[in-house]
């Protein structure tokens, strides 16, 4: 394998697949904290990308300006079918098979709504076209390269704020026992809500890069999802540093087989089979546990 | 003559074998046996106080909690060393090793009859092919649950297990049903009003007699005193007493030093 | 022969609706009755169908109708059985998460599969070339006979179904969903029952794949993605997970309602149907499955009545 290959597969999977670590950032904190797998958090970063592409297109704004609000509303939007949704179910004594088929129905009904709403042809950002930056030999758009530091900076946040606040020890505390994190004051509302907002800004954000790198469509989300599945579950075991850990080595895996195959769809194949194997290896040693 | 035959029976016992069996619980050992069979004699009782470590050795030799250190195997009656945590989780009741629930485990949507009909039912008849098998399985075992359900008065086994006390005892009826070679019962009694805490004792006591093996882990010492022919005694994670209950019992400040005056 | 009322729309929409309940009722005993939740649906019924149109269309048969279709169709039926073989025995001891990456994604790497293999397959251009097995005179005669031996193949499905709820095989399944460890500690091999049961339901889900594309004449990559999966899941939610005859009652209500009231008998603008109609669909199916499992989990007839049901079959 030579060196060209190795800087192509690195820079490229790095930058064009860095939303992917975002989205499977914010999917993992949902999982590991609130132990839900949020089959519509696809339409979160979906929704992202049509708030970003929104606030572009309606008020002339640049794409570094609209990605604060954007991330906002997306947050705001993810706390919503929190609060509709999952609360209420929860309440309701929902089993956790229960809740993935109706976080399913939720990730179809909104999808499809937004397809009623905004039809097939593919709407873009309104952006100039961004420079063209060469890192290690490899043509790199300044949006993808944003997109690469953003993630960097927003996991080092993510990661500073989770382990260093007060509100990331609430949070921690209250995933890992509820009832004495709210004999010790803490309100599982707010930090909830705290944490469905932070999974939702992450989202969004990943949306909004996503978007403004190709085109904005119903389907943007859904179609990252199972690979955000896949690099949440099997990183998300070992913590914020595994989900990235192997999100980076997804997004490289990615760019090295699409560029190996020409055939971008042979590379999801193969990391399906690798997690799914991975999956079941680890499975395996966790089957013996469960004894009566 | 008769020392001889004793013998005889003895070795056609299963035993269960623990050795250097250790197992700690963030950092607090709760189970520490050195070497200890059970099973020689036909009903042995395991007491002792709260966080003993009774239910842990109970849930260490069916491998629902794994051991830190050592071995755990099954001597069966006719011969070998079966290592237990090497079994899959269904090898168990298939080696003829069963355990009864401390705490109330059952079928929620299965009745009465499904639960019984399951335990009993061969693997021949859960074949995806065998849709009309259920006539031919209840034919064969029909009258041995029909015995179990008059005896302890289940009224309307089509109904499903309400009361806690009737899931415990169909729990019990299931672990019957299985021919246990060696039956572990962790607390049956618990929840049983007197009459039917009677008719479980007279149901082990006739299963013991007919060379299953039964260790039972029981608070209430009644039970105890009338059922065992062993009793051990477990504190802090080992067992420190052994003999048969007039000993055990007759060690009164022991005794009385952990489970209180009035057992004696 | 066929009756003229029966128009093509009609025949078409009421083998959608025999066509997800045979799903919906195969899904019912991997969800409903054994507590697995199979997101893969489409992936059995896809591989059986493009199995089946591969074989038929690509090879050379040295034999004509009905064998062709026969020997094709039972290729299908083989080798979705082995897929439900692979698939069940990947997921056996995985937890829920687990099953939903495994199932899901199968089911996208069987619509991978068929896109790029596109010598094979026809990819994203499709493939003709399938057809009934016999011609007994108009289109609409062939269709509506195949409507018939497709509702008759689904009709024992609903037997076996309903069979099995009163059979040993169904107790265990029962039992495997409620509470698998306790079950182990009866002495059932859990997962071996749940390996035989995905295998065999996979392998009813190949055929009925295989029937589909009969009727279609054409495979199409589109036509095997996550909306099957999700037209059988929403059927069997709203009519009830735990009932055979959920998955009939549901797939009416849903499916049903859908492509035969709307799309026959509804006076709307004809753009409508092309467009708005069917992604209006997919979202109200989506709000079903959320409101059924919010405020009535068990669907439209409820739970399993099995104290009635061993009253009946065993008496007092």
């Amino acid at each position: 394998m030579d060196l060209d290959f190795i800087t192509q597969s690195l820079v490229i999977g790095l930058t064009e697949n860095a939303p992917l670590v975002l989205a499977a950032i914010g999917f993992a904190l949902l999982y590991k904290l609130t132990g839900l797998i949020n089959v519509a958090y696809s339409e979160t970063i979906t929704l992202g990308s049509y708030f970003g592409m929104w606030l572009n297109t309606t008020y002339g704004l640049d794409f570094y300006t609209i990605l604060i609000p954007t991330g906002l509303l997306a947050g705001v939007f993810s706390v919503a079918t929190y609060l509709a949704i999952f609360r209420p179910a929860k309440r309701r004594n929902v089993g956790a098979l229960e809740m993935i088929i109706i976080s399913f129905g939720l990730s179809i009904f909104l999808r499809h709504s937004l397809q009623f709403v905004f039809g097939y042809p593919q709407r873009y950002y309104d952006v100039p076209p961004p420079d063209t930056i060469m890192i290690l030999g490899v043509g790199v758009t300044s949006f993808r390269l944003l997109a690469l530091v953003g993630v960097a900076v927003l996991s080092l946040l993510l990661w500073l704020f989770i382990q260093r606040t007060s509100y990331g020890l609430q949070i921690r505390a209250l995933a890992s026992d509820e009832n004495l994190a709210r004999v010790s004051g803490i309100r599982p509302l707010v930090v909830t809500v705290l944490i469905w907002f932070i999974a939702g800004v992450a989202g969004g954000l990943a949306g909004a890069f996503y978007g403004v790198g190709s085109s904005v469509s119903p389907l943007l989300g859904w179609r990252q999802f199972l690979l955000i599945l896949m690099v949440a579950l099997v990183g998300g075991s070992w913590g914020l540093g595994g989900v990235i850990l192997v999100g980076v080595g997804t997004s490289v895996a990615l760019a090295a087989m699409a560029l190996q195959f020409d055939q971008v769809l042979y590379a999801q194949l193969v990391l399906i089979v690798v997690f799914v194997v991975v999956l079941k290896v680890r499975g395996r040693r966790l089957a013996e546990t469960t004894k009566v | 003559m008769v020392a001889d035959v004793v013998d005889a029976v003895a070795l056609t016992r299963p035993r269960i074998r623990v050795q250097g069996a250790v197992k700690s619980f963030s950092g607090r050992v709760v189970v520490d046996v050195d070497d200890l069979v059970l099973g020689d004699r036909p009903i042995e009782g395991l007491i002792g106080p709260n966080g003993a470590g009774k239910t842990t050795l109970m849930r260490m030799i069916m491998h629902s909690t794994p051991l830190d250190r050592g071995r755990i195997s099954l001597l069966p009656a006719g011969g070998g060393d079966v290592v237990l945590s090497s079994l899959p989780a269904h090898g168990m009741a298939r080696r003829g090793v069963v355990k009864s629930n401390q705490v109330i485990m059952d079928f929620d949507k299965l009745t009465i009859w499904d639960s019984l009909l399951l335990a009993v039912a061969e693997a021949r008849y859960e074949q995806p092919h065998r849709i009309f098998g259920e006539r031919t399985l209840f034919a064969r075992h029909a009258d041995e649950i029909r015995h179990y359900l008059d005896y302890f008065g289940f009224a309307d086994p089509t109904a499903f297990a309400m009361s806690a006390g009737e899931k415990k005892l169909l729990d019990i009826v299931r672990c019957l049903l299985l021919r246990p070679t060696f039956l572990l019962l962790d607390e049956p009694t618990a929840g049983l009003p007197d009459e039917l805490t009677e008719k479980v004792m007279r149901v082990v006591r006739d299963l013991a007699a007919s060379g299953t093996s039964v260790v039972i882990v029981e608070h209430d010492l009644n039970v105890i005193w009338n059922l065992c022919d062993e009793v051990l005694f477990m504190a802090e994670g080992k067992v420190i007493l052994r003999g048969d209950p007039p000993s055990i019992r007759a060690n009164g400040t022991v005794v009385e030093k952990y489970l209180g005056e009035g057992h004696v | 022969m066929t009756p003229d009322f029966l128009g093509s729309f009609l025949i078409s929409g009421l083998f959608d609706v025999v066509m997800v309940i045979g799903l919906a009722l195969l899904l019912h005993l991997q969800l409903g009755l054994a507590r697995i939740a199979n997101f893969g649906v489409v992936g059995f019924w896809g591989l059986g169908m493009y199995t089946f149109g591969v074989l038929y269309v690509q090879v050379d048969w040295p034999f004509g109708e009905p064998f062709q279709f026969l020997v094709c169709a039972a290729a299908a039926t083989l080798v979705a059985g082995l897929a439900g073989l692979l698939i069940g025995w990947l997921i056996g001891d995985l937890d829920t998460d687990g099953v939903l990456v495994g199932t899901l994604g199968f089911a996208t790497a069987v619509q991978i599969l068929a896109t790029t293999q596109d010598d094979l397959t026809g990819g994203a251009r499709g493939m003709g070339g399938l057809d009934f097995p016999y011609d007994i005179g108009r289109v609409k005669d062939n269709e509506f006979l195949w409507l018939a031996i497709t509702a008759a193949v689904v009709v024992a499905v609903l037997f076996y179904a309903w069979r099995v709820h009163r059979s040993p095989y169904g107790r265990l399944l029962i039992a495997v969903g409620g509470n698998e460890p306790l079950a182990r500690s009866l002495g059932k091999s859990t997962f071996r029952t749940k390996l035989w049961l995905f295998a065999v339901t996979a392998a009813a889900m190949g055929l009925l794949g295989a029937m589909n594309g009969v009727m279609a004449h054409y495979l199409d990559v589109g036509n095997i993605g996550v909306g099957v999966t999700l037209a059988a899941m929403v059927g069997l939610v709203l009519g009830g997970t735990a009932r055979v005859w959920g998955a009939v009652v549901g797939v009416i209500l849903t499916v049903g309602l859908f492509d035969i009231v709307i799309q026959s008998y509804l006076p709307l603008p004809k753009e409508w149907y092309t467009q708005a109609i069917p992604v209006l669909r997919e979202a109200a199916f989506g709000a079903v499955l959320i409101l059924v499992l919010l405020f009535r989990p068990l669907g439209l007839l409820g739970d399993m009545r099995r104290d009635k049901l061993m009253g009946k079959i065993h008496g007092r």
